[in-house]
């Protein structure tokens, strides 16, 4: 028990009880949780198992009569189930925010009803008296639905335009202040280096408080990863740090790798992080530079 | 299991520390290792009063403790006692019907729900950002693309079992703060 972990079925049938009449096997199993760490953290990812199960509908009749009668019997498993339910409702609410504020799925190709029961409605009332000028009231319908969706749409580019300028200059004033320098800073990347040419390179200051950088990169289009993500230096043959990543895809549909690399990883000078993603259309690859000097 | 004919009297818990050790500091250490370990056990075994059931096994270790002054392991001879306590509160055991206001994501006072979100968004920002992007994505989508992305956050993390553990510990840290949120709020 103390060097191997016993397979995770078998710890669900303990949580749920049903091991309670093979007492040899129930009684290692308690021993081991007792003085085994690693199994005990294992014991607690099986209850979070156990109960987002319960909450998806997903247990069998049998294992879901087990959960109430006997697995969410201790309140402190009670209060697990309502902090998980607190954090789908949390998710969920998030997730119809995002659904809400996407009318981005092009309206003419819509099915009819789905987007607006008044819409629907008008173009089933006129239908039955004017037959056969419907196709032409539903054709004025959706244009005037397409015009509000453009508009919403440049809106938007210019609300996040404004939002990205604002950020920026965020950046700068934080990189131009070392004296004020917290222990992680931000470095934003938004070109690539086919997009950079003659133009200054994003730039960021390490001192010796500077713990660990906080990466964003701003990817062009969606892709659903993963991304490998290496940090490379001019002078270095091999990178200098490395992961891979599942990009963070934002409420209107851009996306961007999110990450944090330790200040220890850069050196002074001219560095990349090199992005590269195996996609069906062949290998994609890209270089953001950036400038850093690290002062200790 | 019915209620119990003694307390855990201040002597008998003194009485019980000494028998851990002869150092205040190493006795109080060694209890609440105890305590959390079979605490734990109880829950463990679908106890309503894991707590309870912890005072009444501390209550006969203290009645044998002459018996078992050489113990090699008081944790060890605990547990055996615990056991024998939780064998006796299955066969008094009568299952607790399941509140209805527990499987509803919603607490029943409007207003604690909005204060119970806002520390949830509160301790959302104290995650380190790896955790938040991590506890983000999991949850992300629903049906076939929730299982493709919590497929490739596995691969990321060398195995499912790994992305459980680190969830469990994310999800743990978060609902520890949540508590101390609404704790402090309420103080």
């Amino acid at each position: 028990m103390q060097n191997s972990l016993p397979d995770r079925r078998v710890v669900r049938q303990y949580l749920l009880g049903e091991l309670n009449e093979q007492k040899e096997l129930e009684s290692d199993l308690s021993e081991g949780v007792l003085n085994n760490d690693a199994l005990s953290e294992m014991v607690e990812s099986i209850e979070d198992e156990i109960i987002e199960e319960y909450l998806d509908g997903a247990l069998d009749p049998a294992d879901k009569d087990a959960a109430e009668k006997y697995f969410l019997q201790p309140p402190e498993r009670k209060e697990k189930l309502r902090f998980a339910r607190l954090l789908r409702h949390h998710f969920e609410t998030k997730h119809s925010d995002f659904a809400e504020q996407r009318p981005d799925v092009l309206p003419v190709t819509h099915p009819v009803g789905s987007r607006g029961a008044h819409g629907a409605g008008s173009v089933a009332y006129w239908s039955s008296h004017f037959t056969a000028y419907w196709q032409v009231a539903a054709l004025i319908l959706l244009s005037v639905v397409s015009l509000t969706y453009i508009s919403g749409v440049r809106k938007r580019q210019a609300r996040l335009e404004t939002e990205l300028v604002r950020e920026r200059e965020r950046s700068e004033s934080l990189a131009t202040a070392p004296l004020l320098q917290p222990s992680a800073i931000t470095l934003t990347l938004v070109s690539d280096r086919s997009r950079t040419t003659g133009t200054e390179l994003p730039h960021i200051e390490i001192n010796s408080s500077t713990q660990r950088i906080i990466v964003e990169i701003a990817l062009p289009g969606v892709a659903p990863g993963p991304y490998d993500v290496r940090l490379e230096s001019k002078g270095e043959k091999g990178p200098m740090w490395s992961a891979k990543l599942l990009p963070l895809v934002s409420l209107f549909g851009d996306s961007r790798l999110m990450f944090d690399v330790p200040a220890q990883s850069f050196e002074s000078g001219v560095s990349s992080f090199v992005v590269s993603s195996s996609r069906p259309q062949g290998e994609w690859r890209k270089h953001y530079d950036f400038q850093a000097r690290v002062t200790k | 299991m019915a209620a119990r004919e003694r307390a855990l009297t201040p002597e008998a818990f003194g009485k019980f520390l000494r028998w851990l050790s002869q150092d205040d500091e190493l006795a109080i250490q060694e209890y609440q290792s105890i305590r959390k370990k079979l605490v734990r056990y109880f829950i463990h075994k679908g106890c309503s009063d894991p707590d309870e059931l912890f005072d009444a096994t501390v209550d006969i270790v203290v009645g044998k403790i002459e018996a078992c002054a050489e113990c090699p392991s008081p944790l060890n001879y605990c547990y055996g006692v615990a056991k024998n306590v939780w064998r006796q509160n299955v066969r008094e055991r009568k299952p607790i019907p399941l509140d209805k206001d527990i499987v509803s994501p919603e607490h029943s006072d409007p207003e604690i729900h909005e204060h119970e979100l806002k520390c949830l968004e509160h301790c959302m920002e104290q995650l380190a950002p790896s955790d938040r992007d991590l506890i983000i994505r999991y949850h992300q989508f629903q049906g076939h693309d929730k299982i493709e992305t919590r497929r490739l956050l596995a691969d990321g993390f060398g195995g499912v079992n790994a992305l459980r553990i680190r969830m469990c510990r994310i999800r743990k840290d978060l609902r520890i703060c949540v508590v101390d949120c609404i704790r402090r709020s309420a103080n």
